[in-house]
């Protein structure tokens, strides 16, 4: 594996975060000070404590927004800073910002600002919300077929309920923003964000200042997961407003606490479901309403319950479909993007569903599931038709691999014998569509230079946040040019460079700016070729570009890339392009929900196994089989490293991870001590990642798919192994196997809970 | 008032001599003062590991160590007389990319890249210390390095091929840190500094007269600082910290009677004798033979090198991990003061909530632990199974007599943690299994028994109503695990 520099750079300990940059020495430090409770009426704020500290402490608030205060997008339901005589959402929202000349002496100012106000009743739960109208935007609904019908013809009718819980990011390096005035109004903004576009144009806004006069650079992220996407806007313009009233460099870094309660997270989900099937297990009719826990504040909540629909029959066939989401506004912090974006819930209820119709009717969980894919020539519920279906291809193999009979005789027989340790295994497929599920996003742009040393230096709206997208691009540029990796540099995203781009973000990072990037090389190409041709004397088409040299049908002439670089420059030709690419074939029509919004699917399917500790109540997981769908990869090893993250990111969510709030709206696990996310121990040594060979996507950049996301889903199979180890111990122990109730996370309290019969 | 003092270490290949207030944090100075960013701010808490570096020490015996220590609990002062080892110490090695470097590049265990100085830094003290060069020795070796983007795959085949390439290093420390100098893992100022003729930066004074001897400010324990600093992230001065893991007298582990057996007559445990020292200690598996098994339960290995057994009383968490297995071992503690010294049985310090019998001027000096026939457990149930404080926890010891299908109780001594306010002896529990058989009706007896001695809080670490359940299936569980020929879980769960 040829290792990008930058790589080298993160093990030597020489990549500089935000917080790493060297600094100004008139440099000032923000902290921001927050809501104290969950629902609240701003009345004033008391600044006298924490001026009193030190004299170099600033504090600011909303009646110094020299724009508007609003960052929302789509509701306007987002002040950069609550202003006296509003509410605000939620405990741990931006009520004003403390600067002094040092990180210490800001936190300590902003925990001695004090608040007047009247605290409010909050609503915490999503249903509750509901009942009282408390809903974003207006209900969606998807629908296929006529449900009513279908389940009258069923032998086998379930309802359940589901929930899901929400999910910190926990990216290594919390949210920051530099900010530092330039000439005239301008500012100059380093930004951990996946969205430089979206920061600059809140800046814009809050600051009064047309976008041409806001930079935004985002350089190399401490990972983001998607907790950057329109959560790092508001620290980028709390830093601006700072910067905007000193005339002075202000830099917001938050504490990890900080980070933790006022930063958005997964939304929590809480779900209805109703399956019918035939006496054959053949799926008939499902039916689903998703609350989804929108938090207090808007931000991307509509994005990603369209996408929650998109998915609520995941790689299934189901005839007859109709699903509804709600999103439930309520006192907790912005719920927002993470790794997934909606699906993760959704999938999580039909297998919750399939789980029931299992277990219900006697048939095997496995073959329920098979006989219910989808398959080349079905159509999704919205319509858009199955192409190049991976499902049971994916599926088949995967059975093959981990010898699914065998391996579930085998459990069955430990688990006859052994009264203390059950074990379980599940299954499951995933089918999973690749674009902004908001047609507009799916564009993006790039700008490429060769300089006359034969270098070349590539600029795009990918951002690079250790999804490895910047050696993804280079090996696309490489490979476009006939030169080694090593000739290219990605360059850190910025708006100087590209403009008007969208979030790296729904796994489309590569996709997108990796054809914007191929757009802008082909342009300079077959600018380097027509010289080549004029060079070597030779008909252009008869000439190519591979390893460093000029190739004629295939075999190498006598000039280099070096060569051919200098003599077209020479020749006094452009040696610089900008590229461009929107997603082709995406259509969608938001009244009668129907349209094909994706570029293509990603399938495969996992296999995961676990142990249940009956007399303690915990688990652990022993292995992992996946056989994954990644088209043609670009760079295998990345692919790998995408797949095993996310895995672990979705066995946390499905296990580990307990997002809690008190009955206040107050956030418990708001430290790494009490939050806890998958460490070394809790992965299973055994991971063993295939990838479906031979079969190329011609819908997506080098033949590739997509990878970031997908992959998360896989940690569901992670909770049924664990509950078909606890419904093992459940047969003996307390009579029947539930669970009544299906909860994600499964943590040890409730598996405990379940093993002794104190819940369903 | 000046609460500074003078701080001279080595950082890296520099010298570097400050007057500062030595409680500070060494993360802030690391990052602040001596610029060298490479070391991270993950959590300020001690459980990402994104800040870890070296501390070399030369120790009494003549050697020396280099542990990986999160800088973020880390007081300045204790780098006094000391070798700080950044990564850009080791990343000044010839040409830069250590092996350690080289192999997680190679198997792409780095992706965002905010984790790899910590991770670098827990496997090169893991080649350092040499102990286990294996794949366990490595996992445990960066068990306390959290990365949120690979899954641990990539890093756990780095690991992998650290051990293949490092299996054959040499058992002598000093020959080994010569071959890992030649081998370009860690830069020539290690070596050079161990051989020093300087020798240990420990005291032996002791601190006769307790605590209230300084004349401005207070003083205050400073041990690992595990408990204090995820408490008081940002310290800006007011007392002295006592660094108590320098004073010999409180960090060494002894017979209780000079020349006697220890299995015979106990030991005397250093309040600042780690956590690590703790369970791998011979004198200490000697009185409890097995003990070591349950090293990997408490933290990590990077909070385990730092933090004290001492500091885990003291600190005074009702569900303190080693304040459990202290409890059930009977232990003694010896405080000292300046009326001199007084004793008192561990279950009697606790108080009340975080309140301990502790008075004016007083410190935790040693615990005293007796010598038993006992069989000894320990079990702990956290939400993750590693690096977690437990939602409850249960040590036991009991001895017993008779034939092994169906053993009698002589004496149990089992205490409880994360069920009340302060950690508990179950002392009801203990008088009942006096003289009863070992069979599964007094097992579920004196498990409904425990239950009820208890008076759990619920918090986001479990419910009131879990942990009584809890602590019912892990009192059950001592004896399960401890009585393996009594029949007791095809009894219990057919
Ligand atoms: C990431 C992480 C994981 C942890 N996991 C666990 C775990 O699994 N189990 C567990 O039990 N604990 C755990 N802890 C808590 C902590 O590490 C332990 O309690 C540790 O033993 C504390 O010891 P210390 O020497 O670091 O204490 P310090 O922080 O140095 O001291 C704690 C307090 O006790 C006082 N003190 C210390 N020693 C004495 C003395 N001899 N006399 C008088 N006062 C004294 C100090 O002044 C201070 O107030 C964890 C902590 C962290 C950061
Ligand atoms: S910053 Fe996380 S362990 Fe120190
Ligand atoms: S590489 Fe991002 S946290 Fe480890």
């Amino acid at each position: 594996m040829n290792p990008i520099p930058e790589s080298v750079l993160n093990v030597k300990g020489q990549t500089r975060y935000i917080d790493d940059l060297p600094e100004a020495k008139t440099l000032l430090h923000a902290a921001v000070a927050a809501s104290p409770c969950a629902r609240g009426l701003l009345k004033g704020v008391d600044a006298g404590a924490a001026l009193a500290l030190h004299p170099s402490i600033r504090i600011i608030t909303a009646a110094d927004i020299p724009g508007v205060n609003q960052l929302g997008t789509a509701v306007a339901d987002e002040p950069l800073l609550v202003a006296a005589g509003s509410e605000w959402g939620f405990r741990g929202q931006a009520l004003a910002l403390v600067l002094a000349d040092s990180v210490s002496l800001a936190r300590r100012a902003a925990g001695l600002v004090t608040f007047s106000f009247d605290e409010l009743e909050p609503v915490l739960d999503a249903r509750e919300a509901a009942a009282k109208g408390l809903i974003i935007l207006s209900p969606r609904t998807q629908a296929m077929g006529d449900t009513a019908a279908a389940f009258a013809s069923c032998a086998t009718v379930i309802s359940g309920r589901v929930e899901s819980g929400g999910q910190e990011h926990v990216y290594l390096e919390t949210q920051a923003a530099l900010a530092t005035p330039a000439e005239g109004c301008a500012m100059r903004v380093i930004s951990g964000t996946q969205h430089p576009t979206g920061v600059q144009e809140g800046i814009a806004r809050v600051l009064g200042l047309p976008m041409h006069l806001v930079e935004v650079e985002a350089p190399r992220l401490g990972g983001g997961f998607g907790g950057k996407e329109d959560q790092a806007a508001l620290w980028a313009a709390l830093a601006c407003l700072g910067a905007r009233v000193t005339g002075k460099p202000v830099k917001l870094v938050l504490s990890r606490k900080d980070d933790m309660r006022m930063t958005g997270k997964r939304h929590p989900y809480s779900s209805d479901f109703r399956i019918g099937v035939d006496s054959g297990g053949k799926i008939l009719a499902f039916e689903a309403d998703y609350y989804q826990n929108s938090g207090a504040i808007c931000d991307l909540s509509p994005a990603i319950l369209s996408r929650t629909l998109f998915h609520a029959a995941s790689a299934y066939r189901i005839p007859n479909l109709r699903v509804t989401g709600y999103m439930c506004r309520t006192n907790l912090p912005p719920f927002t993007a993470f790794r997934g974006f909606g699906a993760p819930q959704a999938f999580f209820v039909i297998e919750a569903a399939l789980d029931a119709v299992s277990r219900r009717t006697g048939i095997d969980g496995a073959k329920l599931r098979r006989q219910n894919l989808l398959c080349d020539g079905d159509s999704f519920h919205f319509g858009m038709p199955v192409e190049n279906c991976r499902a049971r291809l994916s599926f088949d193999r995967l059975v093959e691999k981990v010898k699914w009979e065998s391996l579930r005789r085998n459990i069955d027989s430990h688990n006859a014998k052994d009264p203390l340790v059950k074990r379980g295994a599940a299954l499951m497929p995933i089918c999973f569509g690749v674009s902004f599920t908001k047609l507009l996003m799916n564009q993006g742009g790039s700008l490429v230079h060769v300089y006359k040393d034969g270098s070349i230096l590539v600029s795009t709206g990918a951002v690079e946040m250790g999804q490895q997208v910047s050696r993804k691009i280079a090996r696309v540029v490489a490979l476009a040019f006939g030169v080694g990796i090593e000739r290219v540099r990605v360059e850190r995203t910025t708006t100087l460079t590209v403009a008007n781009t969208y979030p790296t973000a729904a796994s489309t990072g590569s996709d997108i700016n990796g054809m914007a990037a191929l757009a802008a090389c082909q342009e300079i190409r077959a600018r380097l070729l027509v010289e080549a041709a004029t060079l070597l004397g030779a008909p252009a088409p008869e000439l190519s570009m591979e390893s460093g040299r000029v190739m004629r049908n295939g075999s190498p002439t006598p000039l280099s890339w070096d060569e051919l670089v200098t003599r077209t420059h020479e020749a006094r030709i452009d040696l610089s392009a900008h590229g461009f690419y929107a997603t082709p074939d995406l259509v969608y029509d938001m009244k009668s929900e129907r349209g094909s919004p994706f570029a293509y699917h990603v399938y495969g399917c996992a296999a995961v196994t676990a142990s249940v500790d009956v007399l303690r109540g915990t688990w652990r997981l022993d292995s992992v089989s996946v056989v994954h769908d990644g088209g043609e990869s670009i760079d295998r090893a990345v692919d790998i490293g995408q797949v095993e993250g996310a895995l672990a990111q979705g066995l946390g969510w499905a296990l580990l991870e307990d997002l809690r709030f008190d009955e206040k709206g107050k956030l418990l696990a708001d430290t790494l001590s009490t939050y806890k996310v998958p460490d070394f121990h809790f992965m299973p040594e055994k991971v063993d990642v295939e990838f479906l060979e031979g079969f190329p996507n011609h819908r997506a950049v080098m033949r590739s798919k997509a990878i970031g996301e997908p992959p998360l889903v896989y940690g569901i199979a992670g909770y049924f192994a664990v509950l078909d180890a606890i419904a093992a111990a459940r047969r003996t122990a307390v009579g029947g196997e539930g669970p009544g109730l299906y909860d994600i996370p499964l943590t040890p309290e409730k598996t405990l809970d379940c093993l002794m019969g104190a819940r369903p | 008032m000046n609460m500074d003092s003078t701080i001279e270490f080595l950082a890296n290949a520099s010298v570097i001599r400050v007057e500062a207030w030595p409680g500070r944090p060494a993360l802030d100075f690391i990052r602040g003062d001596l610029g060298l960013k490479g070391t991270k701010e993950g959590c300020r808490e001690g459980d990402c590991g994104a800040c870890a570096v070296l501390v070399g020490e030369r120790l009494a015996d003549g050697g020396f160590s280099y542990r990986a220590t999160p800088s973020c609990l880390l007081a300045l002062g204790e780098l006094d007389g000391r070798h700080l080892v950044t990564i850009e110490g080791l990343a000044s090695c010839n040409g830069g990319l250590t092996p350690v470097m080289k192999a997680l590049l190679e198997e792409n265990g780095s992706q965002c890249g905010f984790c790899s100085p910590g991770v670098v830094i827990a496997l090169t003290a893991w080649l350092i210390a040499g102990e286990r060069i294996d794949e366990t020795g490595a996992v445990i070796a960066v068990e306390g390095n959290l990365c949120r983007c690979t899954g641990y795959g990539a890093i756990r085949r780095a690991a992998k091929r650290l051990v293949s390439d490092f299996s054959g290093l040499p058992a002598g420390p000093m020959q080994r840190l010569a071959a890992l100098e030649k081998a370009g893992v860690v830069p020539p100022a290690l070596a050079a500094w161990v051989m020093e003729e300087k020798g240990a930066a420990n005291s032996d004074a002791g601190m006769a007269g307790g605590l209230s001897g300084a004349d401005n400010g207070e003083t205050m324990v400073s041990a690992g600082g595990t408990d204090w600093y995820v408490r008081n992230p940002d310290p800006v001065g007011g007392y002295h910290p006592f660094f108590i893991g320098r004073e010999k007298a409180y960090a060494s582990i002894e017979a209780a009677y000079p020349g006697a057996e220890a299995r015979q007559r106990g030991l005397v445990i250093g309040a600042a004798v780690t956590v690590h020292e703790f369970f791998t200690s011979a004198f200490v598996n000697s009185i409890v033979p097995g003990i070591d098994s349950f090293e990997s339960q408490v933290a990590s290995s990077l909070i385990r090198n730092r933090a004290t057994l001492g500091g885990n009383v003291c600190n005074a968490s009702p569900v303190a991990d080693l304040t459990a297995i202290l409890m059930a071992l009977d232990a003694t503690v010896v405080l000292a003061g300046p009326e001199g010294e007084r004793e008192t049985p561990l279950a009697r310090l606790f108080l009340g909530y975080k309140k301990l019998d502790l008075r004016e001027g007083e410190f935790l000096a040693r615990f005293l632990v007796p010598a038993s026939r006992s069989r000894f457990n320990f079990e702990k149930v956290s939400k993750r199974r590693h690096l977690d404080i437990a939602s409850a926890n249960t040590a036991c010891a009991i001895e017993v007599e008779g034939e092994a299908a169906a053993p009698r109780v002589v004496r149990a001594a089992i205490s409880a943690g994360g069920m009340a306010a302060v950690p508990l002896r179950l002392w009801k529990t203990e008088a009942f299994l006096a003289g009863k058989i070992v069979d599964a009706k007094n097992v579920r007896e004196a498990a409904g028994l425990a239950v009820s001695e208890t008076r759990p809080m619920s918090d986001v670490r479990g419910s009131a109503d879990y942990r009584r359940r809890l602590l019912e299936r892990l009192v059950i569980a001592h004896f399960i695990r401890l009585f393996p020929e009594a029949g007791l879980a095809e009894e219990l769960f057919p």
